[in-house]
């Protein structure tokens, strides 16, 4: 079993600064959060986001959607019975969400966040009260879908954005890393 | 470092082991040490045993509000809120506690990942694909300046035109009229591209479209299916059919494709289309020869009988009706006298018949048949078509008033739509009103001022109006097009600004059929996904807006609560009707409008108030007063091509869904195994349809469920796919429409095209 120990900020600077894209509401915020990845990928605002909502938003059809059920339950709908699974491992991880019911608990952005916090409980409080559970989430759940997505992203687009490619080959060295750190036992 | 999947497991789903966990949890100061995020700490951790969270259900009602004759009356299943089934109310006994499969999927509609889910801007120019998010303000703000100045340049906002139709018939949806309203005067798509000539016909006879209730067809003695296939597109209806059949009635079906009601009826016949008003005029002549109709009803209830019956017995030749209709003399005779005899009995017409440019002189043939039948007026009789007569609501939504000093348009008063917006009194001005069934080429020649932007609503205009080529050079010459709608469809495709739009479940609404007496409630079951608004609460925000930008130049409200503007619908005259004496009595289930035989007392809503064969009306506006028979449209092309309903979509609507994709993933056209012989197409071949219009490729199917000189497509719209039959349909009106809806329908059943093997 690999134990690589990462730099303890850049390991949850990661993790927060891919959450911020994908929880960005307009371009400005898209770009903070890309560009605080070191990317050295020049790219405007606007063709940012262009690229981004082709690959993950819409309106039309994307080419990933960034939620869990797609890919663990039903590919056409959100708000299924992973999504359920995961507004349950948040209860019980002490979180309340407010978008609850309106932006669906398994949307990629909010585990992130969820990760996030969880990490942070541990690399930065020292507490690791949640600790089992933030393992369960991260191969039990993230582990199960997210690969599938960044698959599906990378091979699915007729687009090669550049941009684009950074960010998901950034998520996927990001769960590589933490699944290998952190080991698993069945 | 390890974990225990077993664990975790077991604090999730044990009852015990997870109130220790979260009471530890909450002992421990861990929920103070969360950095926040989109998730924040819980301070107020349930820890009851067992936890039950929301898991049980709670139930709400709901109406299924799409164009279809059914209008389900529904009841909502929410956990959490989260939508996880819905099923039919058994309290209304028209929709008997079952929803069809599209019904049925709404909880994958209302879930669909391809639901719209911001409001977006296509940056790229109109059809690129470039698009980016922008808030409801930013939106609001971009469509507020743009009208403005658009009523700045042209001195009235006849620039502005307004294109919605049947997507949602909740009542509270006229409020997008409402909302076009109170800007000032604008320009609207009018008219109907559904039932505008039947409309006319069955008005021009009786002084109205009504309808006997569809659940007395249990007790029909003969029950004639007319161009209309209720085993796909009103299922509900078929369980009074089917009873009927089962006492002995007997179920014909005259259509000129082999439908799935055909397969379901005592006796199909397959007539030439275009043909019906002659074989309902043949009909009417036999039984009058056979001295079986109802001198006596006739004597009372009509005017003009003795002109129709000279008609038939100069003009109408028998041995013509058969050779026209392509039906063998015998089988009319015998389908007239057996329907005349039996008693009560009656024929449901469908909306397709008057897709014809002789449409409504063929319904109106009908109606006379019917009328010398002696059915009209009579329990389990009557010549069925639709009825607006349980929609007697406020249109509190619909009536905004103007804008002081808002100026609009001085020329002959146009169309107006299946809800009449009259002129108003106090003004000199009207509306613009461009015909809705030549949208491209009104869009187009639109002048003084011209339209510069576009709001579309309730409305798949790529997939509905006509003509797309040309629609595409009529969108891209708008400075705005803006596009309110659940899904990303092909006019989507072509907007500047989409804006999400809810479902029926994420709004309150009130909801009414054309077709059955049932009215029910339409509760919010839960919250709005994403960032979708309610129709009205867009109007309220662009009003909002406009009104920071320039007091005044907004009536509509600037904030609004669905439920009590769906509360504003109602009032003495709706609660009469229903025997109730509030809306909130809706709660428990829908109700039903007390029973009434339309036009059981003779008295008709005609000049003369009676059934009018002759109708003065008719000959000022059609040039024919009597119901004759009149030519169908020559043939341009060598096939004819007709574009039906399916029953896999609503217009264009479920299609997309999962599925309905399933069982009928791709389109087809279905050709004649003769015809196809002859241009030797094999089943699966691709093929290309083609004509003046356009050109469509598309896989054949073979079958003599379709006559040897005609082909059929379904009028859809498909998920990622370039098909749509309007590329081949003109806009070619059909005789009437204009009399009531203000502007004719549109004959696309007469479309003819030619095809070969690609």
């Amino acid at each position: 079993m690999k134990t690589i120990q990462p730099h303890t900020s850049s390991r949850l600077d990661e993790v927060k600064h891919l959450r911020d894209i994908f929880n960005a509401q307009n371009s400005k915020e898209l770009k903070v959060a890309f560009d605080a990845l070191n990317a050295s990928i020049e790219i405007s605002e606007e063709d940012l986001e262009v690229q981004f909502n082709r690959y993950f938003i819409g309106p039309m059809e994307p080419i990933a959607d960034p939620f869990a059920s797609i890919y663990i339950d039903d590919p056409d709908v959100v708000m299924s019975k992973s999504t359920l699974h995961v507004r349950e491992l948040y209860e019980t991880m002490g979180f309340t969400y407010p978008l609850k019911n309106i932006i669906p608990d398994d949307h990629l952005g909010v585990e992130l966040d969820a990760y996030y916090q969880l990490l942070y409980l541990e690399e930065a409080k020292e507490i690791t009260y949640l600790s089992d559970l933030r393992h369960y989430f991260l191969h039990e759940h993230l582990s199960l879908w997210v690969p599938r997505f960044i698959a599906r992203a990378l091979e699915h687009s007729e687009h090669d954005s550049k941009a684009m490619t950074f960010i998901l080959l950034q998520l996927k060295s990001l769960l590589i890393r933490e699944t290998t750190t952190q080991g698993v036992t069945a | 470092m390890s974990y225990s999947k077993e664990n975790v497991e077991s604090i999730v789903n044990n009852g015990i082991s997870r109130r220790s966990f979260l009471k530890g949890l909450a002992a421990s100061g861990v929920l103070s040490s969360f950095p926040g995020g989109i998730l924040q700490a819980n301070e107020d951790l349930n820890t009851k045993i067992p936890y039950l969270g929301e898991k049980s259900y709670q139930t709400f009602r709901n109406a299924c509000p799409r164009n279809c004759y059914d209008t389900c009356s529904i009841k909502t299943y929410v956990k959490d809120g989260v939508m996880q089934f819905i099923e039919g109310a058994t309290e209304s006994t028209y929709t008997h506690g079952g929803c069809c499969v599209k019904g049925n999927s709404y909880v994958k509609r209302v879930y669909s990942a391809r639901r719209l889910k911001f409001p977006m801007m296509q940056v790229g120019g109109k059809g690129s694909g470039n698009w980016k998010r922008i808030s409801w303000d930013q939106a609001m703000d971009i469509i507020a300046k743009k009208l403005l100045e658009m009523k700045k340049e042209d001195g009235t906002l006849l620039g502005a035109a307004l294109t919605k139709y049947s997507g949602n018939f909740g009542i509270t949806h006229y409020g997008i009229e409402g909302m076009f309203n109170s800007i000032g005067y604008t320009t609207r798509l009018a008219g109907t591209p559904c039932w505008p000539a039947g409309i006319d016909a069955q008005n021009l006879d009786m002084g109205d479209m009504w309808c006997n209730d569809p659940e007395e067809m249990k007790d029909s003695k003969f029950i004639i299916l007319w161009g209309v296939n209720p085993a796909s597109n009103s299922i509900h209806s078929m369980k009074y059919i089917y009873e009927a059949k089962k006492k002995g009635a007997k179920v014909v079906v005259i259509d000129p494709v082999f439908t799935e009601a055909a397969s379901k009826a005592s006796q199909y016949i397959q007539i030439k289309a275009g043909t019906d008003g002659l074989l309902a005029l043949g009909m009417a002549k036999i039984i009058i020869e056979a001295g079986l109709h109802d001198q006596k009803w006739l004597d009372a209830n009509s005017k003009g009988y003795k002109e129709y019956k000279a008609y038939l017995d100069k003009e109408v030749k028998l041995d013509n009706v058969s050779k026209i209709t392509g039906i063998p003399l015998a089988m009319i005779k015998e389908l007239a006298l057996s329907f005349a005899k039996a008693k009560p009995a009656t024929i449901w017409m469908g909306y397709g018949m008057q897709r014809h440019t002789n449409g409504g002189s063929m319904i109106r043939a009908i109606d006379a048949f019917v009328a010398v039948s002696g059915n009209i007026g009579k329990y389990a009789g009557g010549a069925r078509y639709g009825h607006l007569n349980t929609w007697g609501f406020n249109y509190a939504a619909l009536s905004q008033t103007k804008p002081e000093g808002s100026v609009g348009y001085t020329g002959p008063e146009g169309a107006k739509g299946d809800v009449a917006q009259g002129k108003d009194a106090k003004s000199n001005y009207t509306d613009r009103f461009l015909n809705i069934n030549k949208t491209a080429r009104e869009l187009i020649n639109a002048k003084e001022p011209k339209v510069r932007l576009l709001w579309v609503a309730c409305k798949n205009v790529f997939a509905q109006d006509f003509d797309r080529n040309q629609l595409i050079r009529a969108f891209q010459q708008l400075d705005l097009v803006v596009v309110a709608d659940q899904f990303f469809n092909e006019t989507a495709k072509w907007a500047d600004i989409v804006l999400p739009v809810a479902t029926q479940f994420e709004e309150y609404d009130v909801n009414v059929s054309y077709w059955h007496y049932w009215l029910t409630l339409n509760e919010q079951a839960i919250k709005p996904l994403f960032e979708v608004k309610s129709d009205l609460e867009i109007a309220a925000m662009l009003s909002k807006r406009m009104n920071q930008l320039q007091t005044g130049s907004c009536t509509f409200p600037q904030s609004v609560d669905t439920k009590a503007m769906m509360a504003k619908e109602f009032n003495p005259g709706i609660y009469e009707q229903f025997g109730i004496k509030s809306w909130e009595e809706l709660k428990n289930g829908p109700v039903k409008a007390k029973a009434v035989i339309p036009y059981a007392d003779g008295k008709f809503k005609t000049p003369s108030g009676k059934f009018e064969f002759y109708s003065d009306k008719a000959l000022e506006l059609f040039g024919s007063a009597l119901p004759t028979y009149l030519e169908v449209r020559k043939p341009y092309d060598k096939f004819r091509m007709t574009s039906p309903h399916s029953r896999w979509s609503l217009h264009s609507q479920f299609q997309n869904l999962e599925w309905m994709e399933d069982v009928h993933p791709e389109p087809y056209v279905y050709i004649n195994p003769d015809d196809a012989e002859a241009k030797m197409v094999k089943e699966g071949d691709t093929v290309a349809v083609f004509n003046k219009q356009g050109l469509l490729r598309v896989k054949a199917k073979l079958t003599d469920n379709v006559q040897a000189g005609t082909v059929l497509m379904y009028e859809q719209w498909y998920n990622n796919n370039i098909y749509n039959v309007n590329e081949l349909v003109d806009d070619t009106s059909s005789d009437m429409g204009a009399f009531k809806t203000g502007a004719p329908g549109v004959a696309l059943h007469d479309t003819f095209v030619n095809f070969r093997k690609l």
